[in-house]
């Protein structure tokens, strides 16, 4: 998909504005917020999972080379083969070429956020394939022709009204002449419509959650168990998946399950997690006939090199964006491009540039929640005000902004001189806003008190009281 | 696309900032893989038959407890009766399966590729007690597709096939497969999604109900 990045501002605004879409974005409080908490209250290991877990995937980064030249050849010796990409343009490539070969003419695929990185449903349409989505969310989103608002429940932002519209306009030329209104009805037209799909699919796509170096295998993990029937029904099977989801062996990726559902779902484990190697055995009753996996390098080996290193641990759970207040109100798709929230105001602006995606990293209040609840430790704040300080070094700022920083930075440096500005500022804020406790308006502020009230300082500054606090001890 | 793979391993050792690792590093890694270690593996305390059925049911998985072998056939027609359903049901081609005998009034099939059926009945390798998940192996007589596409899917595993773990799972597979099976599901209730107003449904495109059966 095209970014859209760069209007994040007015997509933010736009989303405000939306009760809908207001209204959904509250569930996710109630619903994955909730379940996340209860999981955590219920396992005392939780923190000590989250630091083992950060040291594997550490280890696993320090020694990647190594563990995906494994992972490679035990793919290989299972039957399966591995083609590698370092741009969505190689992999859109290397994509359609299997399909080609094996004289496809329809492709179904299960939810995968890589395929979305890569752009492949449109290149695969483009090349003359009929391509169906088969998780229900993205199903949905590919009739609205819409991207997907969430790393996990892709259409989070749809109603159920939308959703009857679109499956009535949609599905009525396949017979179902009826305006399904109820939820499981809906549930239930989908499944007839893509069992169909299912059927008589080419090639099945899906994504992997996880490739273990040890056998050779990909990991997906589902509640919808779509992905698990378009590894098995088509002839062929294609594995799109990143350089960053290798782990070494079948129990590290144990001890990355416990922390995958609890934090994204709530779910202790999903209803299916299914460890995928190779094609179909001699003799196996089914089972496609070619196994091809595309691992995807997509600018992951420079994060690797730089101080955005820790981003590669993402599991991809979505809880960062789930406890995100800016998420929890402009919603995914104000972010502009296929990864919303915190893990995507780091990974937007080095997958698609620091000019288009420069808003998002400064879409963060650094309240810290994100890394609070961040199952592998990823320090997501310090990621996003690196990539402020790269805006800065690289003057993609505004000039503004710049100068305002260099100001700021002058005055700071000098603490003799700070202190005599803001402690006059300081008491002159505190008497004026004394009365009401904030200001409705403040020159220079507008930005902020246009749509909130600012609090007033309560008494001198923080420098000023602790001073007096030492002075007191002694 | 060769060139890509060279690129990619290239890039990675130069931001890794050294170059291809020595034969002695690349051997220990192999060896960690070879000894696998286990992590955090979390306590619990209700005995693992206990645990594992109520972690089923609280994913909407119904559950019973048999004696022997011998009382599958009529467990598996009160199932049907119940669900309002034909006594109908495909059969994967195993051993323990192979060994019900089942009541005359029960229309058994094996599995033909292609076919539509209601319900079928598979039997899982392990049941794991910490999450209440099924460990089912795909093979010549265990058809993938039998555990998704029926809208009915019942399981019959023994008492002697419960662990505690997935890694006590893993452990059992290396002792008994030389090679990982094509496909190794986890299954750990029916089928379901909250696509829709993040409101969960069952049935969305694997089976809407999934029945364990305990035996011994």
């Amino acid at each position: 998909m095209q970014p859209d990045s760069r209007h994040f501002k007015a997509n933010a605004e736009a989303a405000l504005r939306e009760p809908r879409l207001q209204a959904a974005l509250k569930q996710l409080e109630l619903g994955f917020v909730a379940g996340r908490q209860r999981c955590y209250e219920a396992l005392p290991e939780f923190e000590s999972l989250r630091d083992r877990a950060r040291d594997i995937l550490d280890h696993t980064l320090e020694n990647l080379d190594a563990y995906l030249l494994e992972y490679e050849s035990r793919v290989i010796a299972s039957g399966g083969q591995v083609h590698w990409a370092s741009t969505p343009q190689q992999a859109r490539a290397i994509v359609i070429d299997i399909c080609r070969a094996a004289k496809a003419r329809t492709v179904i695929r299960g939810k995968s956020m890589v395929g979305e990185e890569i752009g492949i449903n449109d290149a695969l349409e483009a090349a003359g394939f009929e391509v169906t989505e088969t998780d229900l969310g993205e199903y949905i989103l590919q009739l609205a022709e819409e991207p997907p608002s969430h790393i996990v429940a892709p259409a989070i932002h749809k109603t159920k009204e939308e959703i009857s519209d679109l499956f009535f306009e949609h599905h009525r030329k396949l017979g179902f002449t009826q305006r399904q209104t109820d939820r499981g009805a809906l549930v239930a037209e989908a499944r007839q419509v893509l069992r169909e799909k299912f059927l008589g699919a080419d090639v099945g796509m899906t994504g992997a959650n996880f490739l273990i170096a040890e056998t050779g295998s990909n990991v997906i993990v589902t509640n919808e168990g779509n992905g698990d029937l378009s590894s098995t029904l088509p002839r062929v099977q294609i594995v799109t998946a990143a350089i960053d989801k290798v782990v070494p062996t079948l129990e590290d990726a144990s001890l990355l399950l416990r922390l995958l559902g609890r934090s994204a779902t709530g779910q202790e484990i999903t209803a299916y997690t299914t460890f995928t190697t190779g094609p179909k055995r001699a003799g196996d009753a089914d089972g496609p006939d070619e196994y091809h996996v595309v691992l995807i390098d997509n600018h992951r080996s420079e994060m690797l090199g730089s101080e955005l290193r820790p981003m590669l641990r993402c599991i991809r759970c979505g809880a960062c964006m789930n406890h995100c207040p800016v998420y929890g109100r402009v919603g995914g798709h104000a972010y502009g491009w296929v990864y919303p929230g915190p893990m995507g105001s780091v990974l937007t602006p080095i997958m698609v540039g620091l000019d288009e995606a420069g808003h998002l990293p400064n879409a963060c209040t650094l309240n810290g929640r994100c890394e609070t609840v961040c199952p592998v430790k990823i320090p997501l704040p310090t990621l996003l005000r690196s990539l402020r300080s790269r805006q800065h070094l690289q003057r993609q700022n505004s000039r503004l902004a710049r100068i305002a920083l260099s100001l700021w930075t002058w005055v700071a440096l000098r603490p003799r001189l700070y202190q005599a500005l803001t402690r006059p500022a300081m008491s002159l804020l505190s008497q004026l806003g004394a009365k009401s406790g904030s200001f409705r308006r403040m020159p220079l502020a507008s930005g902020w008190t246009r749509v909130r009230d600012l609090p007033a300082p309560q008494g001198s500054t923080f420098q000023a009281r602790w001073q007096q606090q030492q002075r007191g001890r002694k | 696309m060769n060139g890509a793979r060279e690129q990619i391993l290239t890039q990675i050792r130069s931001a890794l900032g050294r170059a291809e690792l020595d034969s002695a590093r690349t051997e220990e890694l192999r060896q960690r893989i070879a000894r696998h270690p286990r992590h955090i593996e979390p306590a619990f305390d209700e005995p693992a038959p206990l645990r594992f059925r109520q972690k089923l049911e609280a994913a909407q998985a119904s559950f019973a407890a048999l004696d022997s072998l011998a009382q599958v056939g009529s467990e598996v027609e009160a199932y049907l009766d119940q669900a309002g359903l034909a006594k109908r049901l495909v059969v994967a081609g195993d051993e323990l399966l192979q060994s019900i005998d089942w009541p005359a009034s029960i229309d058994v099939r094996p599995w033909v590729a292609g076919s539509d059926e209601r319900v079928s009945l598979t039997s899982a390798r392990l049941g794991i007690a910490e999450t209440g998940t099924l460990m089912l192996l795909s093979g010549e007589n265990n058809p993938t597709s039998l555990n998704f596409l029926p809208d009915y899917h019942v399981v019959v595993l023994t008492a002697d096939q419960l662990v505690l773990r997935m890694e006590d799972a893993w452990d059992s597979l290396r002792s008994c497969c030389v090679e990982m099976p094509r496909t190794v599901n986890f299954i750990s209730g029916p089928s379901k999604t909250a696509d829709v107003e993040q409101t969960v449904e069952y049935g969305a495109h694997g089976p809407r109900c999934l029945h364990v059966i305990l035996v011994g």
